[in-house]
């Protein structure tokens, strides 16, 4: 057991290093801005991380290379500690404010007063890393622009992945990457070297972001909004630095340009390699790719339909507008809103019928493979093969040799209901702890203040990783345990359940609670 | 010393697609975009940023017609 210690310290050690690094990059933006008052509590901030992940490195430095078992756990407790000791800029800027330290420091204002609560600074930074979205800030663009950056930054780390960024910059080939890579929601390999394909994808996600945000910049928006926006965007994140979201800029141009940004976060990094190698067709032979452009436009079209024909919207354009943004916002779970009551019709009082085609929108996300989050397209399509394929056993004979093809794969009859159970599993997980936060927030809620309704797409936003709010998510509306709640949706959302349920049932057994 | 040695350079070059276009669009960006930030909305930054995704999207297409 000591030997396990050794493995998940050694590896949560690198982690922590890697997010101390990130907030020493971070130091730019304060100096930029002249935010000079941020800067010795970001220091301290990352300074925490940086020496106990150093500590814990040098401590079990020698600890042999993890196994599945420690690569789920050390997934799980990664991402936990990378939330907490993320929290901390939020916290110690926050407080720097409020005891007007140093003398420079602006006036405190509502919104960063907010984050003086440890929770809600814990909260906001498992948001980003989970490339949730949800926030604990009533008005974003109030904030300090360090912080406005640290939250962009999160979500577009989280978005790639904590391991993934660990292993591109500080591991060694042949260390246990692979089991922690595939721990961390990931399987498929660009290169036969995991360290190779761990950079190679942050190649493409490094070029696609300066791409998006050009694109941004050139249809309007000033460039600080386009940095910002194109990094939560191409992250499927969708924290803002603006009150209203995208419907700030009420901006036909902006809102169009933000669609094939969302779209490309939710395809599959080896896809988008194979592209940019020349491979075209992959566009349309990649199954679920295909399913990103079908599903997105058989869900927006049918959202079109609703908003115009029985919804809010007067013109047909005005309908596909917000129509197709917002579909793609949830489906690809971004969770950027341009439908606010400000610029035209909020989405929470669009017709029931436009909601829930949303709130399925959330459910099954992009792409495996991608920033996106949800159940998987690849799990949605696997489950609704494999039933068509159990169903259709009954008028074989029993002699008879059968093939299930999914993605190019011909899988023989144990492989098929190997590949069926995997994706049922997750989606019972998926649906049983939506169904426990479901309660636990009607449970803690004001009692006639929320409908079911906006608490299941509340519980759905934040298990699936996507951002939309009907509202109850804030620093006052949401209750402590609803906030713990969500924590821990976030957290088994990102990383797609098992992991942590592996780690929280060794935790138990090791404490002696679980036998 | 060659442009491959220098030590981002050489990291840029190592991964990705393995094609020296894109890997020079993805060393330009950080210059594209500083200059957007110092310069601001102008004629020439504008073109710049034209310039830079016209030669990434007709570049895809074209290296993916080429390549089929």
């Amino acid at each position: 057991m000591n030997g396990s210690v050794a493995t998940v310290g050694r590896d949560i050690g690198r982690i922590l290093e890697a997010l101390g690094g990130l907030m020493l990059v971070s130091l730019v933006v304060p100096i930029l801005w002249g935010e000079y008052y941020a800067l010795p509590a970001l220091l301290v901030s990352a300074v925490i991380p940086l020496g106990i992940g150093w500590l814990l490195y040098r401590r079990f430095r020698e600890a042999e290379a993890p196994g599945r078992l420690h690569g789920m756990i050390v997934a799980a407790s990664g991402w936990l500690s990378v939330g907490l000791f993320g929290s901390l800029p939020f916290l110690l800027i926050a407080w720097s404010v409020q005891l007007g330290v140093p003398e420079s420091a602006p006036a405190q204002t509502a919104t960063l007063a907010a984050f003086t609560d440890p929770l809600n600074a814990i909260f906001e930074s498992m948001s980003g890393f989970t490339g949730t979205g949800l926030t604990m800030t009533d008005n974003e663009e109030v904030l300090p622009r360090t912080l406005q950056w640290w939250r962009t930054f999160t979500e577009w780390i989280g978005g790639v992945g904590v391991i993934v960024l660990t292993t591109a910059i500080l591991s060694r080939p042949g260390s246990g990457s692979l089991t922690l890579y595939e721990s961390e929601a990931r399987s498929e390999k660009i290169h036969p070297s995991i360290v190779s394909t761990v950079r190679t994808i942050w190649w493409i996600f490094i070029l696609f972001t300066f791409i998006s945000v050009l694109a941004l910049w050139l249809v309007g928006m000033p460039i600080w909004g386009a940095i910002n926006h194109a990094m939560t965007g191409l992250a499927t994140g969708g924290f803002s630095i603006t009150d209203n979201s995208i419907a700030t800029y009420d901006s036909v141009a902006i809102d169009f340009t933000l669609i094939p940004i969302m779209l490309l976060g939710s395809i599959a990094f080896p896809v988008h390699y194979l592209i940019l190698k020349g491979d075209l067709r992959n566009f349309y032979s990649d199954l679920q790719t295909r399913w990103v452009f079908g599903y997105m436009g058989i869900g927006s079209a049918l959202l079109w339909g609703f908003l115009y024909y029985a919804g809010p919207y007067e013109t047909a354009f005005a309908a596909l507008r917000y129509g197709l943004f917002q579909f793609v916002s949830a489906a690809t779970c971004t969770g950027f809103q341009t439908a606010v009551d400000a610029t035209n019709v909020a989405l929470g009082r669009w017709p029931s019928s436009a909601q829930l085609t949303v709130a399925f929108g959330t459910f099954i996300g992009g792409a495996a493979g991608s920033t996106a989050g949800g159940i998987k397209l690849i799990r949605g399509l696997t489950l609704a093969k494999g039933i068509r394929y159990h169903i259709a056993d009954i008028f074989y004979p029993e002699s008879a040799v059968r093939r299930l093809t999914i993605n190019g794969r011909r899988l023989n009859e144990e492989e098929a209901s190997r590949e069926f159970m995997e994706a049922a599993i997750i989606v019972v997980l998926w649906i049983t702890f939506l169904v426990l936060g479901t309660f636990v927030l009607l449970l803690t809620l004001p009692s006639a203040e929320y409908s079911l309704a906006n608490v299941v797409f509340e519980v759905a936003s934040a298990q699936g990783n996507v951002g939309l709010s009907s509202g109850i998510t804030g620093p006052e509306s949401l209750p402590t345990i609803g906030k713990i709640a969500f924590l821990f949706n976030m957290w088994i959302g990102r990383l797609e359940i098992i992991p942590v349920l592996v780690m929280l049932r060794t935790v138990l057994k090791r404490g002696g609670l679980y036998t | 010393m060659k442009l491959s040695d220098v030590p981002v350079v050489s990291s840029v070059f190592e991964a990705g697609a393995d094609n020296r276009v894109f890997d020079l669009l993805l060393l330009l960006g950080p210059l594209v975009i500083g200059l957007v930030v110092v310069l601001g909305r102008s004629f020439v930054t504008e073109v710049l940023a034209v310039a830079y995704i016209s030669v990434f999207v007709t570049y895809t297409l074209y290296h993916g017609m080429q390549s089929n």
